[in-house]
């Protein structure tokens, strides 16, 4: 070690040179001890030892994906800038500081021993139940010839952020100052997509507080040349920081990759790793996914399907119930509401007789209000599972970035719109007519010509069909995740197209069909045609289901995982719901064809479509939930108990969870 | 762009605002890491750090050591004494004057109505050094039963035992420096990343440096038989014959240190001959150790031609039934190589509890303080003679261990119990054989940090002790080294420190009004320093104080008054090895060679039982789990109990990961959740001591006939299926934290 550093170590007064270092590593720190000292963002530690401190000895031009690794030249913002990290305007002494900066983790050496996720919840105050780093374990091979690679994992802090680009509150800030990925829980609104969205399991949801928080690079430490604390306190020398790229003293590998580590190709994370022991062909996860890593001829490990719960079927009915319940609820009535203003409307503007019949009808702005109430609620429940549902109006601020900011824009323009054009659609309406002459005293026309109201509402019409199509394409980008394949499917848009079809047919078709029921018309058309997309939707939604059954089988990555979770816990529950849509597909065609011609009555008829409508809910509900609860993410292995959702949700089962320090939340509903 | 945000959102990182810093010294394991606890200006405990600058740590902590300082406000605390008439009674308040004056009548009247020893007393490993002193005046010079002893005796008795039968005096004669010099390193039944991860760090740093083949025994593949360069998955409980035939092959291919071995040991023919016995030649012996004749000539190769080699040891020698064979037996090995006393070559016993070598070394347990013994009449009247007291008053050889007096309470010998600090209702092997035993006791006082301490359900008075920094003293680690815990804080609620509670008991004596008893700790310390005088004694501490120790973070004994400031460090460095000019502590000054013939008496897997049943720690519990099971950053990594278990023989039985199962021996029963892992034999499993009502419930705990110290490790089980459901709910009954 060098005699700068050796000499400040020493150089504290009453205290004994105690500690006799001599070291072949060459670990001259970046930041002199003395000005470590003196910056005020940390207070070193007396006679800090060299493993602390910051040794880069070079930084390269750009990283392994051509990406700049100065930040300055990278961006054009001036280095120098203050981080006011807790309002402290002074700049860090790190001459390093406007590099990216990452974490290099030599899994040959990682002993799992908890003292990087010890020092970290220390540090970070954070409960038991929340953890900025996580060790988790894959392990493989037979007695004696045995091996388990721990995992300690925290944020990479990527050159491609999908979290910062998710989040929809703009909470996220990548900083120039060190690569710093950070997230502000204060501005968080709780949502959760960005935990979906990282392949890591960075952000930790706090499901208590109702706001995410995350790793903070300690940049803290890092302003005084010190590493973060979890590698300070790393006892197995596995865990080590420092500029990206740069490899450390007596290591010899920077490999993007170790086995259980998710594709870097989807952020460029940075992180480094060394891996150079034989790991045997197939190494296991002790948690509950059921998914094992395989080695290819290239040496590296891909995930595959792990039959942990064998091949038996089951039911799990309430399992289907989740915290996503409201997630399930929303995107049904969305598409259901977002189908049926898109049946009444566009079928009149396309001049089909009952669409027209039916709006002309007093039933049409009623409908549209039951619509309206729908959505609202829809949306309410949405709201009420963010974290924080006081601070939904910050769902906006990412437009630039986020799907789910677009998809939020999306609806409340639907619903805005919406609400515009049934405001404009009631001058026509038989009924408001009598009633606002009833209350008001004078005619309607008084107010808004007929033929003005008319066009305003045919314009907000148009509106909202357009913010359908935004809001739908947006809803389904949202899912199109590629840290969770079973979602990353094209049978997403299917489904929500599909729905919008059945359930939006179902809902317009049902008012359509009462109305000229009631009215003494002939329901027949009206029956084909709105059977007829009923059908298609059940058939596009089939179809996308047969695709995916197809992908995910064939495939070898957590979708697969998922589809065997599908296949299995749920296996009876999935056969039930395909037989019924498939029954119900053809239920729906024969109906629509009208193949037994006279022999079906109209009330025959509407019999069975009552039928075809109670089974296309039931499948529907059914499929939105398996949706949600099945989607396993690229995330990392965890461990027997901690971040082992098996076990969680033993814990919440037995009553374990109700105890605090065994680190699993309860059920809060 | 993503960087390009004009408006940056604020970063806001916990800031702890410390005002002082207190120096401390971790009460966990013997490790002996300096800990610094930081109080902010109300003088409430912050955070805390390892201190940077002390030699054994160089600021490193464990998971436990990195929380530990979140230990002081948590729940089942106590908060004041309390009593009771029948344990079966809901307990009363009381007050201090109250619980001791019955405490203090109670031990009386049992001791007048059935004879000085049927009262008991059994301590622990984790007070501090001055408390076990003082402990130790109180009970042989006040009290006065024989049957006093610590729980030392569940976790260290053998290696103690081992140097005394080897050396002459119990102190492990190397330290953690060792590591930069080895060119071998044998591990015998240790797994440092778990069980002292700093140590593990020590070891790592030192084979970073400069590389050493690392042999590690174990019939476990834990993370240190994983890393190791050789790995040599033993037979449980036959470690003495690996040893036997490594030295067979050192004798017979002439490796050993003759001409040390002629100066510096008694016994040398004898061992010979044993050793050369065609049992330990290694085709005989692999069958017997389960390690190939081929593997055991490489590694007695190896270890002889090593310039230096070390062997550590921790729980897998002690705790068995050749626990004390197997320490001297490992002392054999080394004495042979020419390896006691040089850097990098010792027989270094990793030991357990932070004060393990506080107790061995001054709580009189077995015997007077100072490694005194009783059946030396000299001692017996130095220590009389300072203590001013009648020699006569002390017994003339030691009386019961902890392993004995419970099958004395069985018996009816002992009639009332005080507990310092330990949980036998879960330490103890067999635990339903003590539960019955502490049913029959007429008085039991339980003194403890912890009110819900589970042994305190049978207790009549409950004594709420202080804890950790919130008393002053000393530890001293596995390398001997002397360090200090500074008070930092006031006692918890009404709680007191062990130090004042013991002062407070002497009063209550007739001798207590004899013998002085400082008011301090540091006072203690003195009388022990001037106790320890000697130039032939190794543990000499004469040149030590509060302060020195503090500015050196730590100093190992001996360090002699007489010898101040001839030493590194600005003189407060004290010897980092023991036995360096090969004399001994033995009656002619040459360690003895022990001949260690295996007879194997463990109770071995059976078609009834068919699994060995092996016990042992994880890394983010300590002891049973009244401090760490609170700790919610410790506690989640194992919240509830679980056994390790072979995929193929789970697979036999038709059990699953993560399932639930019964477990039956001879002695009880347990319900554990399953862990398939390949870590394990297919006929072994392993399950952490930790928790309550578990695996003790199954444990054998045969004794070692020289150390007393129960064989946890070797016993056998059968493994059943139970209903999840019910097992379930018995699970999450039995967890009270």
């Amino acid at each position: 070690m060098n005699d700068q550093l050796k000499e400040s170590i020493l150089n504290t007064s009453n205290t004994v040179d105690v500690v006799e270092v001599f070291d072949p590593r060459d670990m001259t720190p970046v930041v002199k001890p003395e000005d470590a000292a003196a910056a005020s963002h940390w207070e070193v530690r007396t006679q800090e030892q060299p493993y602390a401190f910051l040794s880069d000895k070079k930084v390269d031009e750009a990283n392994r994906y051509g990406q700049k690794i100065d930040l300055v030249d990278l961006t054009g913002l001036p280095a120098n800038r203050s981080m006011f990290i807790n309002d402290n305007p002074e700049v860090g002494v790190n001459p390093n500081r406007n590099k990216q900066h990452g974490f290099f983790f030599t899994a040959d050496n990682c002993i799992g021993c908890h003292a990087c996720e010890a020092a970290c919840s220390e540090k970070n105050e954070n409960p038991a139940h929340l953890a900025f780093r996580s060790v988790g374990y894959v392990e493989g091979g037979s007695y004696p010839d045995y091996k388990r690679m721990n995992i300690s994992m925290a944020c990479n802090h990527c050159d491609n952020p999908v979290c910062l680009k998710g989040c929809p509150t703009r909470a996220y800030t990548k900083h120039a100052e060190y690569g710093a990925v950070l997230q502000d829980p204060e501005t968080c609104f709780g949502c959760g997509y960005c935990t979906w969205v990282c392949p890591y399991n960075a952000p930790q949801l706090d499901p208590i507080k109702g706001q995410v928080s995350k790793c903070n690079m300690c940049v803290d430490r890092l302003e005084v040349g010190l590493k973060p604390s979890c590698v300070s306190a790393c006892v197995g020398n596995a865990l080590d920081f420092g500029v990206i790229e740069n490899v450390p003293e007596n290591r010899e590998q920077a490999k993007t990759s170790i086995p259980g580590f998710p594709t870097p190709e989807i952020t460029h994370p940075n992180i480094r790793f060394q891996q150079t022991r034989t790991m045997p062909d197939e190494m296991k996860r002790t948690d509950s996914m059921p998914l094992k890593y395989h080695k290819e001829e290239d040496g590296s490990y891909t995930p595959m399907v792990d039959q942990k719960k064998g091949k038996t079927k089951h039911w799990n009915v309430g399992r289907l119930s989740s915290r996503e319940n409201p997630l399930v609820l929303f995107t049904l009535a969305m598409q259901a509401v977002m189908g049926a203003f898109a049946l009444t409307f566009l079928g009149d503007q396309l001049h089909i007789d009952v669409l027209s019949q039916f709006k002309a009808s007093s039933m049409y702005v009623p409908l549209l209000i039951v619509c309206l109430v729908i959505g609202g609620a829809g949306n309410f429940m949405s709201a009420m599972h963010l974290g924080k549902p006081h601070r939904f109006y910050r769902g906006f601020n990412n437009l630039r970035h986020s799907p789910m900011s677009r998809e939020i824009l999306g609806v409340a323009g639907f619903m805005s719109t919406l609400g515009l054009h049934i405001l404009f659609s009631l001058p026509a309406n038989d009924m408001f007519q009598s009633l606002y002459n009833g209350v008001i005293g004078s005619d309607i026309g008084d107010l808004i010509p007929m033929t003005t109201s008319a066009t305003i509402a045919t314009v907000f019409g148009y509106l909202c069909i357009a913010f359908t199509l935004f809001a739908l394409y947006y809803m389904t980008r949202c899912y199109r995740i590629e840290a969770r394949p079973f979602w990353n499917h094209y049978q997403v848009s299917t489904s929500f197209v599909g729905n919008l079809l059945s359930l939006g047919s179902l809902l317009g078709g049902g008012a359509v069909i009462a109305t000229l029921a009631l009215g003494g018309f002939d329901i027949q058309a009206a029956l084909v045609i709105c059977g007829a997309l009923v059908t298609l939707g059940i058939a596009l939604e089939g179809f996308g289901l047969v695709g995916h059954h197809r992908d995910m089988s064939k495939a070898s990555h957590e979708g697969a995982a998922s589809h065997y979770i599908q296949c299995t816990t749920f296996g009876k529950t999935y056969m039930l719901r395909n037989v019924l849509l498939s029954v119900n597909l053809l239920a729906a065609l024969v109906l629509t064809s009208g193949v037994f011609g006279d022999a079906f009555s109209d009330s025959l008829a509407l019999a069975g479509w009552g039928l075809v409508s109670v089974t296309l809910i039931g499948t529907c509900l059914v499929s939105r939930a398996l949706f949600y609860v099945l989607v396993v993410p690229t995330t990392m292995p965890g461990a027997f108990f901690w971040k082992n959702k098996g076990f969680e949700e033993h814990a919440r089962d037995i009553g374990l969870a109700n105890m605090p320090q065994v680190g699993v939340v309860p059920n809060l509903h | 762009m993503i960087f390009g945000r004009k408006n940056r959102k604020p970063i806001v990182i916990p800031q702890k605002k410390v005002a002082e810093w207190k120096y401390s010294t971790c009460n966990y394991c013997s490790t002996g890491c300096a800990i610094e606890i930081g109080l902010g200006d109300d003088g409430k405990v912050v955070t805390s750090r390892g201190h940077a600058g002390a030699d054994v740590n160089r600021g490193k902590l464990c998971i436990k050591g990195l929380l530990e300082h979140e230990l002081f406000e948590s729940p089942g605390r106590g908060t004041q004494p309390l009593m009771r008439d029948k344990f079966h009674h809901a307990f009363q308040p009381a007050s201090w004057d109250q619980a001791m004056d019955k405490t203090a009548d109670k031990i009386k009247e049992i001791q007048t109505k059935y004879g000085r020893d049927a009262f008991a007393v059994v301590s622990t490993g984790q007070l501090l050094t001055e408390e076990f002193y003082t402990l130790g005046k109180l009970v042989r010079g006040c009290i006065g039963t024989n049957n006093y002893d610590g729980n030392t005796t569940l976790c260290m008795a053998s290696a103690v035992s081992g140097y005394k039968r080897s050396f002459g005096a119990d102190g492990p004669p190397g330290c953690y420096g060792d590591f930069e010099h080895t060119e071998c390193l044998m591990a015998f039944g240790s797994n440092l990343p778990e069980q002292h991860p700093i140590i593990y760090w020590r070891l790592k740093e030192a084979k970073e440096k400069r590389n050493f083949p690392l042999i590690v025994v174990d019939p476990r593949v834990t993370m240190l038989a994983q890393f190791a360069d050789i790995h040599l998955p033993i037979t449980p409980g036959t470690d003495c014959v690996l040893i036997n035939s490594m030295l067979h092959v050192i004798f017979k291919e002439g490796l050993e240190d003759r001409a040390y071995l002629e100066a510096h040991t008694n016994n040398l023919s004898e061992l010979e001959a044993l050793v050369l016995d065609k049992r330990y030649d290694p085709i005989h012996a692999q069958h017997e150790c389960g390690i190939d004749e081929d593997r055991i000539r490489t590694v007695a190769r190896l270890y002889a031609n090593a310039g230096a080699a070390m062997s550590i040891w921790t729980m897998g020698i002690n705790q068995s039934t050749h626990g004390s064979d197997g320490v001297a037996n490992i002392n054999n090995l080394n004495l042979c190589t020419g390896n006691i006393g040089i850097p990098g070559g010792t027989s270094l016993s990793i030991t357990g509890q932070c004060n393990a070598m506080g107790t061995r070394e001054w709580s009189s347990c077995s015997g007077l303080p100072g490694y005194r013994v009783l059946e030396n009449a000299e001692q017996r009247q130095e220590i009389a003679d300072f203590w001013g007291i009648d020699p006569e008053f002390f017994p003339k050889k030691r009386g019961l261990t902890e392993t004995d007096i419970f099958p004395a309470i069985e018996t009816g010998e002992i009639k009332g119990l005080w507990l310092v600090a330990t949980n036998p209702m879960t330490s103890m092997p067999n635990t339903p054989r003590i539960r019955k035993a502490m049913e029959k006791l007429e008085f039991l006082v339980v003194q403890d940090c912890y009110e819900d301490v589970e042994t305190n359900q049978y207790s009549h008075v409950y004594l709420p002790a202080s804890v950790w920094a919130e008393k002053e003293g000393c530890h001293t680690n596995t390398e001997r080294r002397v360090n200090l815990v500074r008070n930092a804080l006031p006692s918890y609620a009404d709680s007191k420190p062990d130090f004042w509670i013991f002062n407070q008991m002497a009063k209550r004596f007739d001798n207590g009004h004899v013998i002085h008893f400082p008011d301090t700790p540091e006072g203690a310390f003195e009388e022990m320093k001037t106790l320890s005088v000697g130039s032939d004694r190794t543990l000499d501490i004469s040149g030590m104080s509060y302060d020195k120790i503090e500015q050196a973070r730590g100093i190992q004994w001996p360090y002699r008054a007489s010898e101040e400031g001839r030493k590194g460090q600005q003189g407060l460095r004290g010897d980092p090895r023991l036995y360096t000019d090969g004399k001994f502590q033995t009656p002619n000054g040459k360690a003895n060679l022990i001949c260690v013939d295996f007879v194997n008496n463990n109770e071995q897997p059976c078609d009834e039982y068919p699994f060995w049943l092996n016990s042992g720690r994880v890394v983010e519990h300590f002891h049973t789990r009244t401090r760490t099971g609170k700790i919610g950053n410790c506690n989640k990594y194992s919240p509830t109990p679980y056994m390790e278990m072979n995929p193929d023989a789970a697979e036999e039985l038709g059990i699953q990961h993560q399932q639930y199962v019964r477990l039956t021996s001879r002695r009880g029963d347990a319900v554990v959740m399953v862990q398939l892992t390949h870590r394990v034999a297919r006929n072994a499993v392993f399950i952490p001591f930790h928790f309550h009502d578990c695996v003790n419930r199954l444990t054998l705990g045969l004794l070692d006939p020289y150390s007393r110290q129960p064989a946890f490790k070797q016993c056998s089980a059968r493994i059943e299926k139970v209903d999840q459901q019910e097992a379930a709910r018995l699970n999450a009954e039995r967890r009270a934290f």
